[in-house]
């Protein structure tokens, strides 16, 4: 283990990305951040930038306009990087497969810039903050 | 300004709507067409005393309506107005944002959904479809297949 992987396991920090979510996921997200969760226990705090970050949190089905934006943040965050897809929309478009809207799964529009990228899914409407907290401990545990 | 006032006032611009339904206490449809549905959402807005909630768009069975909802709040009754836009081929209607700027952004929306042209409204921009969406395409018309 190279003393990358090893900082980025150690103390994860997390940028917020929403591709198109209804926000409920994103509501989700911030109840891990509350007393009752508090993952900065963990090391894991939401920073206001992806070029601070380690992981990307991304919620949302990937809208043709956010697409573009998604791409251009994962081209911008510090490698190496995890993308957690959060909540149905984002690891498989969920409700609105064959909208006119969609620019396809969270996990498409990433391997579109990056095809090793390194990417966990956390399946859910909304995820539990559990389900999240667990998927990070899972993802990071196999780097 | 109780129901039967209320009643009264929809009245006087009975020559102007095609029907007056009312399904309940709270809940009354006019329908119009599109020429005259800027006088009547005019009439509703500023004599009537009602307060402009949303506007819908529907790809109809032959043709586009725009559906006008307006609350009542001191009856909490809800007025929706129907104006029917028969011409299929370039859909237009007198836009209500000049004198009711809460409509301007919903009539946007409706602009960018279904083609319907609102004249005369201050800023017909693209407001939801994303940036590179083509020209011309209206995604929730019944023509647009997936």
């Amino acid at each position: 283990m190279g003393w990358k992987t090893w900082s980025l396991k150690r103390s994860p920090w997390v940028f917020h990305v929403n591709a198109g979510a209804c926000n409920n996921c994103d509501i989700e997200i911030v109840d891990l951040l509350t007393p009752k969760f508090d993952v900065e226990r963990f090391g894991i705090k939401l920073v206001g930038s992806p070029r601070h970050a380690d992981a990307l949190l991304v919620t949302g089905v990937g809208t043709k306009q956010a697409a573009i934006r998604l791409r251009e943040i994962y081209r911008q965050t510090a490698k190496p990087c995890v993308v957690f897809c959060i909540g149905a929309c984002a690891c498989g478009t969920g409700i609105f497969q064959g909208g006119y809207h969609v620019a396809g799964p969270v996990d498409q529009i990433i391997k579109e810039v990056d095809p090793n990228a390194i990417i966990a899914y956390v399946p859910g409407c909304p995820p539990k903050p559990e389900a999240m907290i667990s998927g990070v401990v899972k993802a990071l545990s196999v780097l | 300004m109780n129901l039967q006032e209320l009643n009264g006032k929809l009245s006087q611009i009975k020559d102007k709507l095609i029907a007056i339904e009312q399904k309940t206490d709270k809940r009354i449809f006019l329908s119009c067409e599109a020429e005259d549905a800027y006088a009547v959402n005019k009439f509703l807005f500023e004599d009537a005393g009602c307060r402009f909630v949303i506007a819908t768009g529907i790809d109809s069975d032959d043709c586009f309506e725009v559906l006008y909802h307006f609350a009542y709040d001191q009856l909490g009754c809800v007025i929706t107005l129907k104006a029917f836009i028969r011409d299929r081929q370039s859909p237009a209607i007198e836009s209500i944002a000049p004198f009711l700027p809460a409509a301007e952004w919903i009539e946007r929306e409706i602009h960018d959904l279904f083609g319907i042209d609102f004249k005369n409204h201050p800023n017909l921009r693209r407001l939801i479809l994303s940036d590179d969406w083509p020209q011309g395409v209206y995604p929730l018309r019944k023509e647009v297949k997936k």
